[in-house]
């Protein structure tokens, strides 16, 4: 029952409206952000980052990349340096899952991750009065001080599996797990399914020669694909060394 | 407060000159207030949260990352001499054996106890121990730098148990002695676990495939910042205890060793950091040419952000590099005290600067090709706490010097017989 | 760590990580638990005195670790390689032979040619039923006056030579006095009765190490002559004086000096 789940997103679909963020938010029980937290301090496991093409008036160009843990397959490299394997790629789905309470708060898997995918506790989390009422009890909240990342919903995937096993099924119902921001998603810009099956349109579509992984010459072999039509778009994936860098405004 | 000057003088040893307790207790003031503010910077970050600094997510790694490489590379002088006079039997260098062990000891327990207050769970530092991970370099550098930190302090102990009033006790002064004996075990066991340690210090950076700046291809799992590292290290470790040495003779108006023991420690240091140099301008072109512009970096790339520009590695390898290597070596400048001096400090201050790059520069450069240049400026919390633990070395440096044979002084005529 | 915990691998590179690992703690532990067993052991077998006292006989300047026989006049010059211990010296015969000049001790302080003086200040007189009394000499007696306090070793207890044979305080300062000789102490005496100890010796006829006749004069003069640098300031320079007689009660008459570091010279401490 091996899966490799992973997403496929389609760049041209997003419109930046930031519903995954807050589905995941409330779905993996992220505090609101501390009075003095900054973009670079705040919790953010998806993160929609708005990029253009570096050119000005009618030649601009605009686009939404929703990023959050590409799940990497090849010597996932957060795994590799984390000094208490507070983190793991679990063998049976492909998803890099997080241990906070493992975690020592060291913050090297931070410097490792090259997609910033990471975010760290700066404050206790702190839920006004009443709002703690929302939290959702198949997650566990975390404390200050340990790293956390996107953990593709995995609390649905028990759910699911539990669901299956009730109903005496070996194998989960496909629909009954779906992270949050692929749920949430009004346009369908986002989609889930596991990779390693043949039948499965994502897997499909993560073949698409429109289809892309950002920085795949570092070869980490990450489960997050992207697709778009738009040719500078998929420009985006890796730097070309014979060409200028362009700083953007992520 | 009579009392206190006969119980000072009391713990002296008989016969060696040192300054009044009052001057001594001045002298101890500004240090020991900026302990305590290092301590109340540390307490608000343990009791707030890291939040108390100015890190942040791009930023994981900041000054304190930064400074424990430093300070670990600096205090490699302690290893380094002990692997030199017991192993490889360079004797002369005995007098200046346990104040580099001093040195050590400070900047060890300093790295150690900044990184309990950089991390967000320091009760949850056993952890590395309980579930090591043998592919991560941070799990090596864990248990081999709290290993040295014990072998470190095994060997000071009996410099501490040779002061005057403690070794009146029988059994203090029996167990040192046959603690003395076994210490060239130990100083093979610091040679052993700082060689790893030092370059594992290295490798941290170096494995990261993600941050095309720092990685570095080597052998097996070794990247070659891993080697870079050690040999840096043992290059400047000498060069610190100069340095050290030289202002402890400065402040206390002595002179502590002899000029050659002097002139010996920086041609070694100078030689060292030759080899280094050369190795490392080896390395730069290799990782240039080959390793990052197989994932898309350009060397221009790297230092299009000001002020991180191509100066830094031209500094580095030649004012701070090959300068020092000249000036501790050749025959014209080597002799001279001036000459030595300055050549040390430019490699000190070189290998700072190495490590200052590995850490901050790493960072603050783009992964992404839509990721934009970080600055990052360390917040008052850190700052404060950085020189606490500075101020700490000085306190222990200066009580250790006044109240232990810390330069070999016994009572006798020749101030620089090596005691023990 | 260990393989019931979670996360351990039987991988080569976990069994190689942990075997360095356990390699280091157990040189560490076994070197801490060497020095810990020697330790005892040395106490155990008695070696622990003449250790403690070796060591800290390294301790003293050159100029305190002066050879008997340069003392007396026999050498120019020689510094002590034995810690004072001429029963184990190769060349003690050698310079016995030698005739005895004597240093130029002129009133200062009186010594007995009957009795054995050790050099840390406390004397020996064999006795005829073959036990030995030890009493402090002229000069420590002197130095000291009355104690305020005396803890003598109770009756059966074992002295070393040069380890501790009984303790004296004074003005708040501890002073252990150095055993002139190996034995068991049989009968205890006091400040007021002339003698401290009388001792059952373990070797009798073993008191070679001991000075006696024109090396006590020799010997005396120079404790005089550290005592007056000592006791002078350090940037006063050496008077010609005629030396004077010692006074009793030194420590009450003078209590400015620094008596840490006379009585440490005087008694040996180091």
């Amino acid at each position: 029952m091996s899966a490799r789940y992973g997403f496929v997103i389609d760049l041209d679909r997003c419109t930046g409206c930031g519903a995954c963020m807050v589905a995941c938010a409330a779905e993996n029980n992220v505090p609101p952000a501390a009075p003095r937290a900054t973009p670079r301090t705040g919790l953010t496991p998806m993160l929609v980052r708005k990029v253009s093409n570096g050119m000005d008036g009618i030649a601009r160009r605009e686009v939404f990349i929703p990023i959050a843990c590409m799940h990497c397959g090849n010597e996932t490299p957060c795994v590799s340096v984390c000094p208490q394997q507070a983190v793991e790629v679990d063998k049976a789905t492909g998803i890099v899952m997080q241990m906070p309470q493992r975690c020592l708060g060291c913050r090297y898997c931070m410097t490792a991750c090259p997609y910033h995918a990471r975010y760290f506790n700066w404050w206790d989390p702190a839920w006004p009065t009443g709002m703690e009422k929302s939290l959702n009890p198949a997650v566990a909240v975390r404390m200050r001080g340990v790293v956390e990342k996107c953990n593709m919903c995995h609390g649905r995937l028990h759910s699911a599996m539990e669901k299956a096993a009730a109903a005496g099924r070996r194998e989960i119902d496909p629909a009954d797990y779906v992270p949050a921001c692929a749920e949430a998603c009004p346009t369908g810009a986002i989609t889930f399914g596991n990779l390693a099956d043949d039948k499965d349109p994502v897997s499909h579509a993560a073949h698409s020669p429109d289809a892309f992984r950002l920085l795949a010459k570092l070869d980490t072999e990450p489960k997050v694909y992207f697709k778009s039509q738009q040719a500078w778009v998929r420009g985006l994936a890796d730097r070309e060394s014979d060409r200028p860098s362009e700083v953007q405004n992520g | 407060m009579a009392d206190l000057v006969v119980l000072d003088r009391r713990f002296i040893a008989r016969g060696v000159e040192r300054s009044s307790a009052l001057r001594f207790m001045f002298w101890l003031v500004p240090w020991v207030i900026l302990v305590g503010l290092g301590i109340y910077a540390a307490a608000l970050c343990l009791f707030y949260g890291l939040n108390q600094t100015n890190m942040d997510n791009r930023f994981a790694f900041g000054m304190w990352i930064y400074l424990d490489l430093g300070m670990i590379a600096l205090g490699a002088g302690a290893f380094f001499t002990g692997f030199l006079v017991y192993i490889l039997k360079q004797e002369d260098l005995k007098p200046i054996l346990n104040s580099a062990v001093v040195v050590g000891l400070i900047c060890y327990s300093g790295a150690v106890a900044v990184l309990m207050v950089d991390v967000g769970q320091p009760l949850r530092a056993w952890f590395t121990f309980w579930h090591p991970n043998t592919h991560s370099m941070l799990t090596e550098v864990t248990f081999c730098i709290t290993c040295y930190l014990f072998v470190l302090i095994l060997e000071y102990l009996p410099v501490l148990l040779r002061n005057r009033q403690l070794r009146k006790v029988p059994s203090f002064l029996v167990f040192e002695h046959q603690l003395h004996k076994l210490v060239p075990v130990l100083a093979g066991l610091g040679a052993f676990l700082s060689f790893f340690h030092q370059g594992s210090l290295g490798g941290l950076y170096g494995v990261l495939r993600g941050r095309p700046f720092a990685f570095r291809q080597g052998f097996a799992i070794w990247p070659s910042t891993f080697f870079l590292f050690i040999i840096s290290a043992m290059a400047v470790g000498p060069s610190f205890l100069i340095l050290v040495t030289a202002t402890a003779e400065a402040v206390t108006g002595r002179k502590l060793v002899q000029s050659t023991v002097f002139r010996k420690l920086g041609r070694i240091s100078g030689i060292l950091l030759g080899v280094y140099v050369a190795l490392k301008a080896i390395d730069t072109l290799v990782w240039l040419n080959v390793t990052s512009r197989a994932v898309g970096f350009a060397p221009w790339d790297f230092y299009a952000y000001k002020p991180f520009g191509s100066a830094l590695l031209f500094i580095e390898i030649l004012p701070l590099g090959l300068l020092p290597v000249f000036l501790l070596t050749l025959p014209m400048t080597s002799k001279r005290r001036g000459w030595v001096l300055c050549g040390a400090a430019l490699a000190c201050s070189g290998i700072l600067l190495n490590r200052f790059v590995l850490t901050v520069q790493t960072l603050a450069l783009p992964t992404l090709p839509f990721d934009e240049y970080l600055q990052y400026i360390p917040s008052w919390q850190e700052v404060a706490t950085f020189l606490g633990v500075i101020a700490y070395g000085v306190i222990l440096y200066s009580l250790s010097y006044r109240y232990l044979p810390m330069f070999g002084q016994s009572k006798g005529v020749d101030k620089n017989v090596p005691v023990g | 760590m260990f393989p019931w915990v979670d996360g351990f691998h039987w991988s080569p590179n976990h069994i190689i990580f942990l075997t360095l690992f356990a390699g280091v703690v157990l040189t560490i532990a076994s070197t801490i638990a060497r020095a810990v067993w020697r330790t005892s052991t040395d106490f155990q077998t008695h070696r622990a005195t003449d250790m403690c006292w070796q060591l800290n006989f390294k301790e003293l300047p050159e100029a305190e670790r002066t050879c008997r026989h340069e003392l007396a006049g026999r050498v120019s010059h020689r510094t002590c390689p034995n810690a004072f211990d001429c029963r184990h010296c190769a060349q003690y015969a050698e310079f016995a032979a030698l005739p005895a000049r004597g240093g130029a001790l002129t009133g200062g302080v009186s010594f007995s040619n009957e009795l054995l003086y050790h050099r840390g200040h406390t004397w020996v007189r064999p006795e005829e039923d073959g036990t030995c009394t030890v009493g402090l000499d002229q000069l420590a007696d002197h130095m000291i006056g009355h104690p305020d306090s005396v803890q003598l070793p109770a009756n059966g207890t074992g002295i070393e030579t040069s380890g501790v044979a009984w303790r004296m305080t004074k003005n708040g300062h501890e002073i252990s006095v150095r055993a002139p000789m190996d034995g068991t102490v049989v009968a205890t005496g006091g400040n007021a009765d002339g003698w401290y100890l009388r001792v059952r010796p373990t070797k009798p006829g073993d008191l070679r190490h001991l000075l006696r006749g024109a090396e006590v004069s020799g010997w005396l003069a120079a404790e005089l002559d550290r005592l007056q640098v000592q006791f002078s300031s350090a940037d006063a320079p050496v008077c010609m004086a005629d030396g004077g007689t010692l006074m009793p009660e030194l420590m009450d008459a003078m209590p400015a000096a620094d008596w840490d570091a006379v009585l440490d010279a005087t008694f040996l401490e180091g």
